[in-house]
This record gives C-alpha cells, structure tokens and sequence, in this order.
C-alpha cells in the first residue's frame, strides 16, 4: 500500500476526552507536526508509537501546552477538550495543567520530603489544613501504588527512593491534582523492568479513572497496556485505531513494519 | 618536545604554580599567627582599646565590623535575590542578559576606594547623612552584591529546565515557579555567595574609612547615623603608630583577629556549598 493512500479515520465509539483537529506544530522552520486529527477515548489507554524523532514528545506535550515555554515552537489547528479549543489565546494555562496532568521520562522529584513531594502542586493551588494534607498524601500515594513502601518514612529525602519508587512518587503528586487526563512521555524509558512493569500495572488501574495518553518505545509495552494504538512517523499519524487491530490486521505497511520491529524508513 | 615530555612540562608548571600560591597563603598566616598570636588574651578580644589603640584591646572594634558587614549581609540579600530572579526569569533578551553581565563583572571590578568616595559624596556630603555606620553597611552591600548576585544567580540556572517543566505541568504559575522552585535553590546560593562576601567586606579598608568609622573614643552605636569603630581601620590607625612597639604589637593581634574572620567567613561559605546539596548535583 502507497503512503499517500488517505487515511482511514478511526471512529472511537466510547467518548472521547481529547480530540486534535488539523493540528500542525512547528519548531522555527522545521515542521514537525503535519495536519494531525486524533482523538483520545475518556477511560482508555492511548500510546503512541513511532521512531525518534517522530514527534511523539511534541504532540504530547502540545496537549497540556508545556511546549508553549520553548522558543521557537509554534502550533495551529484545535486541540479540542470537553468541546472547548484549549489553544484559544487568553486560556488560562496553569488552569489546563490542572486537568492536564503530566509524568515525565526521568523522574524529577523535588529536594525535599516524600510528603512535601505529594503536597507540592496542590499546596499552590488551594490552602490545606493539616488532616487535610495527611488524606491527601496518604490518598495519593495508595492510588500510585507507594503507599506500602514508604508510609513509615514520609518526612524522608525523597532522593532517597529508587529511581522507580521516584516515578510512583511523580504519579503521586500529579493525581493529588486532581487531573481528568494524564500525559505519559516514556514513563519507563529510565526504568529497570520490574520497575516498568509497576508503572505499567498502575497505568492499566488509573485508566478506571483517568483518560492515559502514553508515549512508548517498547512495542512489547505497548501490547500489554494499550487499548488504542496511534502510529506517528516523521511527524505524520500513519495509523490510529484499536490496539488489537493494529497489532493484528494494520491498514498501512508501515505500521506493520514498525510493529513487528522491522526497519522502517518513513 | 615529544608529547610525554610536554605533558611532564605541564604537570611541572602547574604543580609549581599551586606550590607558589599555597606557599604565599601560608607565609602570610604563618607571620601574621607569628606575631599576633602573642597579643591575643581574652582581655584584649574583650575590653575597649585605650591611647589610641596602643593599650587595652579590640572589643569595640570587632563587634562595629560584625555589625557593619552583618547588616550588609541583611541589606544586600533581597536585592540579590531580585536581580537573580530577574536576570535567570525576566531578561530573555541575549543582549540585555550580556550587559547585565557586564553591569555585574563591572561593579565588581571598581576599586573599593572609589566606593568609599561614592560614599563620601552622595551620603556624607549630598544627604547630609554624617559619619554613619549604616552608611558603611549601605556601601558595603553594593560592594558585596555582584559576588551574592552571581552566586545565586548559578543556583537558579544550575537548576535542570526538567524542575521547572515538573513543577509547571503541576499546574504552577510563573511566579510560583519562581517561588516553589527557583528561590529555594538560589536562596542556598545566596548564603554561600553572602559568606564569601562577608569575607571579603570585613577586611576592607578604603570603603569605610571616609564615611562609617572613627577612631578613637566609640563604642557601640545607639542611632544608625553614628559612627563604629571597626577592625581594618584600627589596623591602619595602628600601623602608622608602627614606631611605639605596644601599638605594633596590638596591629599585629587584630591583623589576627580579621584574618581569623575573614577565613571563618570564607570556610563557612565553602561548606554551605557543599553542604546545600541542591537539584543540580544528582
Ligand atoms: N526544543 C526543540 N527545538 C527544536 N527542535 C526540536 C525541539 N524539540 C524537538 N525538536 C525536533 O522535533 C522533532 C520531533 O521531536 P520529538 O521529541 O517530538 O520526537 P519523539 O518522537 O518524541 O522522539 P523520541 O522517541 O526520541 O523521544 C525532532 O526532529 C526534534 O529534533
Ligand atoms: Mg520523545
């Protein structure tokens, strides 16, 4: 099949949280992002996949505006999210990041207490009492699987974690924010597998929850925890559809190249 | 030269370099230890100096330095909090950030009798502020500011951009990245570049002399447009009465008294480098 034939579009049948429209995004004069329309189901896993430099990252961080900071970047087209366009100027940002949530690939936890880690979005938003932010904590450190771990050493360095327990720890603070959806940009890529394996399992139970969006490498990974499959390359979406139908009867012959792990030029 | 031999070269120049400058540092301690170490009593850390400094010790002097290059340190903190957060979150311009280097690299760079006439001029002559001690704190702290800027200011920018985005994608504003992120960090660089600074400014001279301190007959000042005593200048005093040996011998024991500030100040910054151990070292 020839890469100009037109792309089917996938009609999700479940509600969908986020929907791209005629999305395009620019780096200075590089365009990396062509004419991209997608739409992410509410309560589902979405990963996208594709080669480096495909502009997984880019599309991602376009959803909660993170790449609004960087120089140069520029975007046009709709990013549509309960039926408001989140890239109308005079937006509130900071507001969007609230129901955006987003967990990067190094973990980042912040220089002080595993507590004052979980505390450190939602204690700039809204003023907490002191029972207040023991729920908090506790609450959200359970929902991100730690609470078992390190519920005796709250008031420890957060540094002190493993690196694994660091990304449950940045799950943590970015759901005691309450978000509708979470952003995940190779959660793993730093991880030892079993470590991955815990986020992976978290992932599958968030989505109960949570609209997952989920940037992988792994294609193994994203066999295990996808429920749709959206396949990027060169900064065109080449397939999107359900995870099983890509995995087993993909429209394009690229995306089963790149699925089965096959050189793929784009 | 074969390549051996010039990396030999090299290790023989730099070796004999860092010998050259440990072994300067070292006799300068050695000789003021030496000297002063014989003046040193508890009576004369702790009682007000009589005859112009030639009998009685030091105490007045001692604590009018700690009380200038204190409240300098007090003075030049937010100030160089501001201008770090400034220059790190406000001045995006490369133009702007390069003159404001070389604003900094500038103030640095003027001789710090120059601030003592800057002084004399604006305060003592213009204001009409009188000799005053918190002049002296006042000049002090825009001496020391370009050391405590640039120090906090490395804080800020050593910060991974990962905290940042971290910390705006948790829904922060620009301030309160500023606030949540930024100020913890640079604050600890802060004190860092403010200790070193204390060390240099308790040792200087030229800045205080015309505008903040007197000589004799001054104890502890009750208004801040009174004068101090404070130690360089008492050294000074002291060394032009060099031909009476109980003034030398006085010189020679405060000279002891100041270094031993100066390096408690210097060694204490050095380990609040080290000891702030902050986001940009994992
Ligand atoms: N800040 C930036 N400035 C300029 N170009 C950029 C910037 N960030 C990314 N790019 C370019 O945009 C393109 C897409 O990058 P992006 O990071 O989105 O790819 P990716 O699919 O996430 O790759 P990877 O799998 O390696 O993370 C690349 O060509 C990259 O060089
Ligand atoms: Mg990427």
């Amino acid at each position: 099949m020839n890469a100009t034939a037109p792309l089917k579009i996938y009609q999700p049948e479940a509600t969908s949280a986020i929907e791209m429209r005629d999305f395009n995004a620019w780096f200075a004069e590089a365009h990396i992002l062509r004419d991209i329309r997608l739409s992410f189901r509410e309560n589902r896993i979405t990963c996208l996949v594709g080669p480096s430099g495909s502009g997984k990252s880019t599309l991602i961080r376009s959803i909660n505006r993170i790449n609004d900071d960087v120089g140069n970047y520029n975007c046009s087209g709709e990013i549509r999210l309960s039926n408001q366009n989140i890239l109308a100027s005079g937006n509130d940002v900071a507001k969007l990041r609230t129901r955006v949530g987003m967990v990067f690939q190094k973990p980042c936890v912040f220089p002080t207490t595993i507590a004052g880690n979980v505390l450190f979005g939602i204690r700039h938003l809204q003023k907490l009492s002191r029972p207040e932010k023991q729920t908090i904590v506790e609450e959200n450190l359970k929902a991100a699987a730690l609470w078992k771990e390190v519920k005796h050493r709250l008031q420890d360095k957060a540094s002190s974690l493993s690196l694994g327990q660091q990304q449950r720890l940045c799950i943590a603070r970015t759901l005691a924010v309450k978000p509708e959806i979470i952003l995940f940009d190779e959660p793993t890529a730093s991880l030892d597998p079993l470590s991955s394996r815990a986020i992976e399992d978290l992932m599958l139970s968030l989505k109960e929850k949570y609209t997952i969006v989920f940037v992988s490498h792994n294609i193994q990974q994203a066999r295990r925890v996808a429920d749709d499959l959206a396949f990027l390359c060169a900064g065109k979406l080449i397939e999107y559809g359900s995870s099983q139908q890509l995995f087993s009867n993909p429209t394009q012959e690229k995306t089963r190249k790149y699925l089965n792990e096959e050189f793929c030029d784009c | 030269m074969s390549r051996q031999l010039r990396n030999r070269l090299f290790l023989l120049v730099s070796s004999g370099a860092v010998l050259l400058c440990t072994a300067i540092l070292l006799f300068l301690f050695s000789v003021i230890t030496w000297n002063g170490i014989n003046a040193l009593s508890p009576s004369f850390l702790l009682t007000a100096s009589r005859s112009f400094g030639a009998e009685g010790g030091i105490f007045y002097q001692i604590l009018g330095s700690l009380l200038m290059v204190l409240t300098a340190a007090l003075i030049c903190l937010p100030l160089a909090l501001g201008a770090a957060i400034y220059k790190s979150e406000y001045l995006k311009n490369a133009r702007l950030q390069k003159a404001s280097a070389i604003l900094i690299y500038g103030l640095n760079g003027i001789p710090s009798v120059i601030f003592g006439i800057f002084g004399l001029i604006l305060f003592v002559n213009i204001l009409n502020t009188g000799i005053s001690w918190f002049v002296g704190a006042i000049i002090l702290a825009i001496m020391m500011l370009p050391t405590v800027v640039l120090a906090t200011f490395q804080a800020m920018n050593s910060i991974p951009e990962i905290y940042r985005e971290s910390a705006r994608a948790l829904g922060l504003n620009h301030w309160q990245v500023v606030t949540g992120v930024l100020l913890p960090q640079g604050f600890a660089g802060a004190i860092t570049g403010l200790l070193l600074g204390l060390a240099r400014a308790i040792g200087e001279t030229a800045p205080i002399m015309f505008i903040a301190t007197a000589f004799s007959g001054i104890e502890i000042p009750h208004a801040l447009n009174e004068p101090v005593t404070a130690l360089p200048t008492h050294i000074l005093a002291l060394a032009q009465q060099a031909t009476d040996p109980r003034a030398l011998q006085n010189a020679w024991g405060a000279s002891f008294v100041l270094i031993g500030l100066v390096t408690l100040f210097s060694i204490t910054g050095l380990i609040s480098r080290t000891k702030f151990k902050t986001v940009s070292q994992r």
